[in-house]
Formats: C-alpha cells, sequence, structure tokens
C-alpha cells in the first residue's frame, strides 16, 4: 500500500514539474510569436500604412474598375462597338500567341529541368551514388538553386540574355532542375533496395541496375512530380513576362501601367483558363502513364 | 568444387561470421542451420560477393574468387546464382523480364538499356518458367503472383544465369508449406540433373532433413557440426541452439524433429 | 538451343515469343513525334544556340564583375530591407491561416456532406489557386500605392485556396478511430473535435503554416521587385544598374536568412511530428 502511495506521489511530482516546465515553454514561444507578430505588421505597415480613409471602398472602386462594361445588346458586335465582348478583349490573337508562346516556355523547361533533375538526382542519392564528396557538393547545389527566388534569377539572366523566352527558360528549368532534382532523388532513394541485390547477385552491371532495378520502380512517380511541376511552370512563366522574360506577363504590366484594369482582368482570366486546361490535361496524361507504366 | 579457408566477416563489433572452413562439391545439396542472427545469410551472401569478408579465402575450382572486381566479379556472380528469401524481383516488370535478368550480365549494354534481347534468350527464358510450370504467366507483372509463384520466377532466374553453383537463403520461409515443398522439390532436381552444387539455408529442420545431402550447423558465427542429416543427434541441435530448444522457444518444426 | 525446344518454347507461351510489332512501331512513332514537337517548340522559341553562348559569356563577365562581393557601405539600409521582407511574409502567412482555417472546414467533405456544394466550393478554390502572389501584388501594388501593405494582401491572396485546400484534406484525412472512441466516452460534439480530432489536425496543419511561411520568405522577396518594397526592390535597383558586386553580397546574405528560417521551421515542425 506504501508503496503504490509513493509511486502515485513521485508521479504526481513529476508531473508537476513537467506540467510547469511546458507551461513555462508555451508561455515564452507565445510572448516571443506575438512580439515577431506585432512588430511584423508594424513594419509591413499594415495598419498605419497611407492607404486612404477609405481601403474597403477603395479595393471597392479597384474591383469595380476590373469589371468590364459589358452591354448586354452589344455582347456579339465586333471589336469597335463599346461594350462587346470582342471590345473587351480587343487584343486576343495577340494574347492567345503569347499564351501559346508562355506554354511553350513551360514545357521546354519542364523537360529541360527534368533532364537535368533526373542526372542530378542519381549523383546525390545515398544508395546509388557512394562518393560522398560528389553527394554533398550536387545536394549543396540544388538547395542553393531553391533558395533563390525565380524572378531575381530572371532578372539577372535577363540582364545577360536580353528580353525574350530564353531567360525564361532557363530560369524555370534551373529551377525545374532544383526542385525536381531534390524529389527524384528521395524517390531513388526509396527504391526497394532487395529488387537491386537480386539484380547484383544475378551479375548485372551498374547501368542495368538502373535500367531494369530503378527506372520501372521510379518512372511513374517521376512523371507525376514533374506533370505537377509543369502545371506550376506554367504560372511562372506567365509571371516572368513582367520581367521581360517571355510570355504573357508582359501583357499584364502593360496593361497596369496603362491602368486598364479591365484589360488586366481579361488576360487574368484567360492565364487562369490556360492554366485549367493544363491541369485537366496532365491529369489525364498522369491517369495514362500510371496504367501504361506496368511493364516498362 | 567450392571451397572455403578460414572465412570471417565483422559488422563492427559483431562477429557474424567465424573462421569458417568448408567445401562442396557437385551433386551436393547442403543445408545450413542455425539459430536466427547466427551468420547463415552473411555466410551465403559472401560466397557470391554480396558481401565482402574481413578475412579468408573462398575459392572455385580452384580460383580464388574473393577478391575479384568489376566486370570478373559480375561474371562470377552469374555464375553463382542466388535465390533470397523475399524473392527480390522487380514486381514493376513482367515476369519474362524479371527472368531475363539472369543474362543481362553477358548482354551488350546498348541492346540491354533498350530492353532487347534475342529470341533465344527468350525462348530459354520461357523454357526455364515451363519447366517450373510458370510459363502461363510469363507476360504477367511479377507483383500480381502468388509468393510461391514469385520464388519459382526467381529460380527460373537463376537458372538462365546456367549457374555452377546455386545458392538460396531461406527460400522456403516465406512460402505456405505446400509452395515450400515445390520450391525444395525444384531445387533437389537441379541439384541432381545439373549436377551442380546447392547450398541453402533453412530454419526449418525437418526440410533440412528431407532434403538435404548434407548437414552444416552453425552457431554464433562457426560451424559446430557438419555431417550427414542422420548425425544431427539431441546433443547436437542443444549445441546449435544454445541449450535453448525448450518447447517454447523452438520453432515448432525443430520440437518435432527433436 | 535446338528446333524441338524452340518449338516447345513457342507452343507454352507464344506471345511472349512474339513480340508485338505494332506496340514498338507505335512507341517509337510516339518518342519520334514528342522529340519533334520538342524541337519545333524550341525552335518557335528562338532558342538559338549562338544566343545562348553569348548569354553565358556575359554571365561569366557579371560574375567577375562581382568578385570581391561588398555592401555598397549599405549594410543598415539592407538588413532592414530583410526584415521588412520577413515581417511581409509574417504577416501575410498569419492572415492566410485565418481566413484559410474557415474555410477549409467548409471544404471538408467530412463536414460539409452534400457533394455538388463540396465540389463547387473545391472548385472555386481550384480556380484561385493558380494565381501566383505575383499577379495580386501587380495588382494591389497599384491600388495601394508602393509598399509592404500590398505584398502582404497578395501574399495572403495566393495562400489562402492552397491552405484552404491542404486544411480540408487534413481533416478529411483524419482517422475516424480516435473520434469515435472519444464519443463513445459520451463527452459532448465540441469536446470530441477538441480531443479526437484536434491532436491529429492540428500539427498537420501547423507544419503546412510553417512550409507556407518558408515559401512566403522567397515569395515576398520577389514582390520587391514589382514595388512592394523589401530585398526584393534592393536587388533589383542593382542589377538595373550592374552593380553585381552588391547583387551577389544581397543574395549571399538572404540565402543564409533563408536556410536559417527553413532550419528553425524544421526544427518546429519535427517536434510537432
Ligand atoms: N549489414 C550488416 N551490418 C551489421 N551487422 C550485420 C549486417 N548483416 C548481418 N549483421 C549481423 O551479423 C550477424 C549474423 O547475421 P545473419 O548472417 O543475417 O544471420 P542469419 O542469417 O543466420 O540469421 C547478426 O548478428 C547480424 O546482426
Ligand atoms: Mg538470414
Amino acid at each position: 500500500m506504501s508503496e503504490t502511495s509513493s509511486a502515485v506521489t513521485a508521479f504526481e511530482a513529476l508531473r508537476r514539474q513537467t506540467l510547469r516546465r511546458q507551461r513555462l515553454q508555451t508561455l515564452a514561444g507565445l510572448l516571443i510569436f506575438s512580439a515577431i507578430l506585432l512588430i511584423s505588421f508594424q513594419r509591413s505597415q499594415f495598419f498605419s500604412s497611407d492607404i486612404g480613409d477609405d481601403p474597403l471602398g477603395r479595393i471597392g472602386e479597384f474591383l469595380n474598375r476590373m469589371i468590364p462594361d459589358l452591354k448586354g445588346e452589344a455582347l456579339l458586335a465586333d471589336s469597335r462597338t463599346e461594350g462587346s465582348l470582342a471590345w473587351w478583349y480587343y487584343d486576343l490573337p495577340r494574347w492567345l500567341r503569347l499564351g501559346w508562346q508562355t506554354v511553350e516556355m513551360a514545357i521546354v523547361a519542364t523537360v529541360l529541368g527534368a533532364v537535368g533533375g533526373l542526372l542530378a538526382s542519381f549523383l546525390c542519392a545515398r544508395n546509388l551514388m557512394p562518393i560522398a564528396a560528389v553527394r554533398f557538393t550536387v545536394r549543396r547545389t540544388l538547395e542553393a538553386i531553391r533558395t533563390l527566388p525565380d524572378l531575381v534569377l530572371a532578372l539577372i539572366l535577363v540582364a545577360a540574355f536580353g528580353a525574350g523566352p530564353l531567360a525564361g527558360v532557363i530560369t524555370l528549368a534551373v529551377s525545374t532542375m532544383g526542385s525536381l532534382g531534390k524529389l527524384f532523388s528521395e524517390i531513388n532513394e526509396e527504391v526497394d533496395p532487395r529488387q537491386l541485390e537480386g539484380m547484383r547477385a544475378s551479375g548485372a552491371g551498374y547501368a542495368a541496375m538502373i535500367r531494369y532495378g530503378v527506372v520501372p520502380q521510379v518512372l511513374p512517380n517521376y512523371t507525376s512530380y514533374a506533370l505537377i511541376r509543369l502545371e506550376g511552370n506554367l504560372a511562372g512563366a506567365a509571371a516572368l513576362g513582367i520581367v521581360g522574360a517571355g510570355g504573357i506577363g508582359i501583357e499584364l504590366q502593360r496593361a497596369i501601367t496603362y491602368t486598364e484594369f479591365d484589360t488586366y482582368l481579361a488576360i487574368l482570366l484567360l492565364i487562369v483558363g490556360m492554366i485549367f486546361l493544363i491541369d485537366i490535361a496532365s491529369e489525364a496524361i498522369r491517369h495514362r502513364l500510371i496504367g501504361l507504366g506496368e511493364s516498362r | 568444387m567450392l571451397e572455403l579457408h578460414g572465412v570471417t566477416k565483422r559488422f563492427g563489433d559483431t562477429l557474424a561470421v567465424d573462421n569458417v572452413s568448408f567445401s562442396c562439391q557437385r551433386g551436393e545439396l547442403v543445408g545450413i542451420i542455425g539459430r536466427s542472427g547466427a551468420g547463415k545469410s552473411t555466410l551465403l551472401r559472401m560466397v557470391n560477393r554480396l558481401t565482402d569478408p574481413t578475412d579468408g579465402h573462398i575459392s572455385w575450382d580452384g580460383r580464388d574468387v574473393s577478391r575479384l572486381n568489376g566486370a570478373a566479379l559480375r561474371q562470377w556472380r552469374r555464375r553463382c546464382a542466388m535465390i533470397f528469401q523475399q524473392f527480390n524481383l522487380c514486381p514493376r516488370l513482367d515476369v519474362i523480364t524479371n527472368v531475363l535478368v539472369g543474362v543481362v550480365a553477358e548482354r551488350p549494354l546498348a541492346s540491354s538499356l533498350m530492353k532487347f534481347f534475342p529470341a533465344a534468350d527468350r525462348a530459354r527464358a520461357i523454357l526455364e518458367l515451363d519447366a517450373l510450370d510458370m510459363a502461363h504467366a510469363a507476360l504477367q507483372r511479377a507483383g500480381t503472383l502468388s509468393g510461391g509463384q514469385q520464388q519459382r520466377v526467381a529460380i527460373a532466374r537463376a537458372m538462365l544465369q546456367e549457374p555452377e553453383l546455386v545458392l538460396a537463403d531461406e527460400p522456403v520461409a516465406s512460402l505456405d508449406p505446400v509452395n515450400a515443398e515445390v520450391v525444395m522439390d525444384a531445387l533437389q532436381k537441379i541439384c541432381r540433373e545439373r549436377n551442380v552444387p546447392v547450398i541453402v539455408n533453412l530454419h526449418s529442420l525437418e526440410i533440412a532433413r528431407r532434403y538435404c545431402t548434407r548437414i552444416v550447423a552453425m552457431s554464433k558465427g562457426a560451424i559446430v557440426f557438419d555431417g550427414p542429416p542422420a548425425g544431427l543427434t539431441q546433443t547436437v541441435l542443444d549445441r546449435v541452439y544454445a541449450g535453448r530448444m525448450t518447447p517454447e522457444t523452438a520453432p515448432f518444426s525443430i520440437v518435432e524433429a527433436a | 538451343m535446338n528446333p524441338g525446344q524452340l518449338a516447345r518454347a513457342r507452343q507454352v507461351a507464344p506471345e511472349a515469343l512474339q513480340p508485338s510489332w505494332r506496340r514498338r512501331l507505335i512507341n517509337w512513332a510516339l518518342t519520334v513525334a514528342a522529340a519533334a514537337a520538342f524541337v519545333a517548340m524550341c525552335v518557335d522559341l528562338q532558342l538559338a544556340p549562338a544566343s545562348v553562348l553569348s548569354g553565358f559569356g556575359k554571365l561569366g563577365t557579371f560574375l567577375a564583375n562581382s568578385m570581391p562581393p561588398s555592401d555598397g557601405g549599405d549594410l543598415p539600409r539592407i538588413l532592414v530591407a530583410l526584415a521588412e521582407t520577413f515581417a511581409m511574409a509574417l504577416a501575410g502567412t498569419v492572415i492566410a491561416t485565418l481566413v484559410a482555417l474557415p474555410l477549409g472546414v467548409i471544404g471538408a467533405k467530412t463536414v460539409v456532406g452534400q457533394p455538388v456544394l463540396h465540389f463547387v466550393f473545391r472548385r472555386s478554390l481550384d480556380w484561385f489557386r493558380g494565381v501566383p502572389s505575383l499577379v495580386w501584388a501587380l495588382i494591389l501594388v497599384s491600388a495601394f500605392g508602393l509598399g509592404p501593405f500590398g505584398g502582404v494582401i497578395a501574399l495572403a491572396l495566393a495562400d489562402i485556396p492552397s491552405l484552404a485546400k491542404l486544411f480540408s484534406e487534413a481533416i478529411e484525412n483524419a482517422d475516424e478511430k480516435p473520434l469515435d472512441g472519444v464519443r463513445a466516452a459520451g463527452v459532448s460534439p465540441l469536446m470530441a473535435l477538441r480531443y479526437g480530432l484536434a491532436p491529429q489536425v492540428v500539427p498537420v496543419m501547423a507544419s503546412q503554416v510553417l512550409f507556407f511561411l518558408e515559401s512566403n520568405f522567397r515569395n515576398a522577396a520577389v514582390l520587391g521587385i514589382v514595388g512592394a518594397g523589401g530585398i526584393g526592390f534592393e536587388l533589383e535597383e542593382r542589377i538595373r544598374i550592374f552593380a553585381f558586386d552588391q547583387v551577389v553580397f544581397i543574395i549571399g546574405l538572404y540565402m543564409i536568412c533563408v536556410a536559417a528560417l527553413d532550419m528553425v521551421s524544421q526544427s518546429l515542425r519535427q517536434r510537432l511530428a
């Protein structure tokens, strides 16, 4: 009996101690967090910034100016009639051309980046690259690439390669390589080692081991990551135009500069629609490839 | 003839295999028994060179194979086929490709990267599968097969290697009794018809007694018994299983056999 | 291999021995078509090797000019700009979380069971998920003038749909069994959520929010380029005047901050898991 009660006392003491420590930690964490948060809101001038006396009204007015002045009776008239759809999308052929250019940029950059990422992923996977120094270097390089924001890289590349899609494609390809290289190497590291061992025991060499032991396991995952990345690159390519790296972004920038907010909305809807279509297409491809991947 | 001289393997502080010497002739079916952790797998893996010995020599027909590397090592592995407890097939590849992996070591790089195999190799693969009654599943994915079927595919791969020596690491430990019998029969047939030595790790004494022409017992990395199945007396078993042959701890089959 | 054996093999597995020429042909045709399409796209984008080479040449010059990196005597200003960028990221993430939480709860299939409603809600979130923060920032900066305020809202707007979706999924993926267990103890629905659902869901959500904080720190740096202030603005200014020694200095400093933030957030996430 006395043994039990001493056990209870010991437990209670321990519990009180743990609780006290936990509470102290939580309190300190909360204090630090709220201080940082407060400073953050203050620094970003969230409450103090000079945005007029009626911010909500301004947003409202702004949204209002984004809505095009469409007139029901003139909706289908030609582009010279004010209030028609054609008048709203007055430069549609050009936007479509630039939109297609954006899609091409995204595709080319994804392919180049995926190939680069593939090579890098074999060089930094623990189970496939025995030399630690190579793994370390490749890993750090990929990490550095991922840290650098795309737009900053694009700015520098536009300065070097001139305005146009080339700078955009290189930017996206590099950043794709950074992220896919890491994801691919994680997939590589999860490869079932028993299959590789089975192949090694039959005398297969390195290349054959990759071909028969690794590729069939990883191909479906690779494809699905690359396609997800393609969707991201499309949005990225659309944004890069803002700094002159090709694609439809340049038109967004122009619309803002000339305060054509309804045009901005028109192009924005076009981009969103484009992303939506690519989304559906890549979903379909993904499902088919997973089925097809059976005998790869 | 396979010969081991003072083969030793250390993993850090663990002495997995301790100064093992033995030899084995064509046509022998050697069963290696011993408690889990006794060093059975490590011993077989050293013969195939999936693991490098810390010390000692392994030779085949008088040629030292324990220091080979590169292409010569791959050639040796091709000649010394290995079968695993978990089959170690590629589940997403079809059965025939899994079997054809057995000839990849001899094929030119480019054509094996393209997954191209000559008709003669494919025909041989089919015949090996047929011998194990698996030809009907040639185009099925290996992952869709049952354990016993996968093990037979793995044996077909081993046979396509035209091995001079067959190693099997607990080939029936993951199988039900019926499939275990099918697989053991196949190994016995290979041993007799092709006249190659077969070394098989087993945890079931009953199976070892039934199929093997010779039994090697290991304990703590060392060989403690080497002889015909009939020589496995209770005293020997006590030594092999380190006095733990109580009904609670011994595997079911051992109790039965003892 | 003698003819008898070959015949035997043919007999037991005919398909395995006759490779399907049609399938091979289709595979080849697809491969060639894909390669051709890729080349056509490159040509259409005018990715000429000559311009690639000259561009890399110029990059080399930039790199040579950037050594040694220097702060250009502006270190305090750069540090303030970095702090401002972090402030933008944190404020944006907190606002996004606060808005996404109720949206995520509504979007969970297990909460709103009505399939049509659920579908419409999820789809409309999907539409907005495609809009990058930069696109929001462009418009918000022109609405509210230069400064971080527009940036904060832009980050929040870009995050809300994705976070809401992730929150919904976290709720949907929660294990029902602990919830049943708590319910079986006879507690009120609210307490069932508190003890059955929250312990599963909150750590997942918190770790997602931390991920978004990390990525927002990167995005916030970018927003400066379109006029939201912070480190992006400082960088753009210096790239425009080709002051690459300072560019490299700022990028280096920024990368260290990103790595530090990632480390802190990673260790927090590990403690959550
Ligand atoms: N790769 C390895 N690294 C470290 N220790 C190992 C490794 N493989 C085996 N061992 C150790 O070597 C000993 C023998 O293992 P093993 O050969 O697998 O025994 P068995 O197959 O007889 O069960 C065990 O103590 C095991 O823990
Ligand atoms: Mg073992």
